[in-house]
């Protein structure tokens, strides 16, 4: 008769892994493409579709940098997040990038005159599974930056969701695997196994 | 026949899952770090610098690619160095060759100067959570023509991969076994349905 954490345990192995299954899926094989760049179907940078538009807009009403770009991007029907630096100059001119998987966007603006030129660039569908990969707003680089859209913040909780997720698979696994006395030289072989690979990289030793 | 398949998937799915579970915990922390780059690692990196005498390698600007990594590599065993190679710069104003190398938990970036053949580096050994960041993005899309040129970042790709499509294969051997049973029918269809439908649902508000 299992114990009750062991029954536990079990329970959240299962519905941890049958709700993550389909977004552990996406990140495995994206992961893969990003790692082969060289494979034929990863080549979506050159396949890219590239538009260009002019457009006009209102006076926005913010008045910080980040205020401004969203409300030109609500007027300009763009969608996505504000990345990198937003630019402008005394003459009235105002450039900033917004990105959202899929569609890389470079706003060129004129505050004075009203006037934006909104340069698009398009990639297919394995480029759109690269950069959902890492679209998570934030760079290492500057730990200040948050995501500026609401969708990346809900997309980055959902990644932080899923490395909670396969914690908690390894750590119920390993307690199942343990409670049970008739399998577990095999599976110390295996684990141990696993642990020394592992070390090995992380220390650099190879 | 049915009883010995699921025996072996059973089998299969707890030792390739023990296998891969440092793995999978190595990849699962290093997303909420660097999702999350303001927490606090504890680690401040440890910088030095020192300079050694080495020959260099006469026509290395000249060569492209793999060719140029290669012999670099001559280079960084002369200075007693290691690692994958980055993009390698020279500057032809005064003849200095950059040669930026890293490996899990460090990074050097070697300059020498050719007609001297002073390499000066310097050093960054960048801490044990940073080493799970390196292994979590490295290979990755960016350097295609010399990405892999150190034998450990080459079996490292292999393990990256094998990660990613193991933890497939024990997912897929997992719903087998959860399917077999049938105390868990009802509620694992409803995770499974709440689970596609809300990356189904998310993907479709982000990129739609």
């Amino acid at each position: 008769m299992p114990s009750a954490v062991e029954a536990w345990s079990r329970k959240l192995h299962i519905y941890f892994g049958l709700y993550f299954l389909f977004f552990l899926w996406l990140f495995c094989l994206s992961g893969v493409l990003l790692n082969h760049p060289k494979w034929r179907i990863t080549q979506f940078w050159p396949e890219r579709e590239l538009s260009t538009s002019e457009l006009r807009f209102s006076p926005p009403r913010d008045r910080d940098d980040l205020g401004v770009a969203k409300d030109l991007m609500d007027q300009l029907r763009i969608r996505g997040e504000v990345t990198g630096s937003i630019t402008h100059s005394p003459s009235g001119g105002f450039d900033f990038r917004a990105v959202r998987p899929g569609d890389i966007y470079e706003v060129h603006a004129d505050l004075v005159k009203g006037e934006a030129t909104v340069s698009r660039i398009h990639v297919n569908g394995w480029g759109v599974l690269s950069m959902i990969h890492s679209f998570s707003g934030v760079r290492r680089i500057d730990p200040t930056l948050r995501p500026n859209w609401w969708l990346t913040g809900m997309w980055r909780f959902s990644m932080d969701a899923l490395a909670a997720a396969l914690a908690v698979l390894v750590l119920s696994g390993i307690y199942i695997w343990y409670s049970r006395a008739q399998s577990r030289s095999g599976g110390m072989i295996a684990l141990a196994l696993g642990i020394l690979a592992l070390a090995g990289f992380v220390a650099g030793l190879f | 026949m049915r009883k010995r398949i699921y025996i072996l998937a059973g089998d299969l799915h707890r030792h390739i899952g023990l296998f891969l579970s440092p793995f999978v915990l190595l990849f699962a922390v290093s997303v909420i770090l660097l999702n999350h780059p303001g927490i606090p690692l504890g680690t401040p990196a440890e910088s030095q610098a020192r300079s050694v005498q080495v020959h260099s390698i006469p026509g290395l600007e000249k060569l492209e690619g793999m060719a140029r990594v290669q012999h670099a590599r001559q280079i960084l065993r002369q200075a007693g160095l290691s690692g994958e190679i980055g993009p390698i710069g020279y500057s032809s104003r005064d003849g200095r060759l950059t040669i930026p190398v890293s490996r899990p938990g460090y990074e050097a970036v070697v300059e020498v100067t050719a007609p001297t053949g002073l390499a000066s580096i310097r050093e960054r050994k960048t801490g044990f959570w940073d080493s799970l960041i390196y292994l979590h993005k490295m290979p990755g899309p960016h350097l295609a023509n010399i990405r892999g040129n150190w034998l450990v970042m080459r079996v490292w790709a292999w393990s990256a991969d094998g990660t990613a499509w193991l933890a497939i294969f024990l997912s897929v051997s997992g719903v087998y076994l959860w399917a077999v049973l049938r105390s868990e029918r009802h509620v694992g269809v409803f995770l499974i349905l709440a689970g596609a439908i809300s990356l189904v649902g998310s993907l479709y508000a982000i990129c739609g």
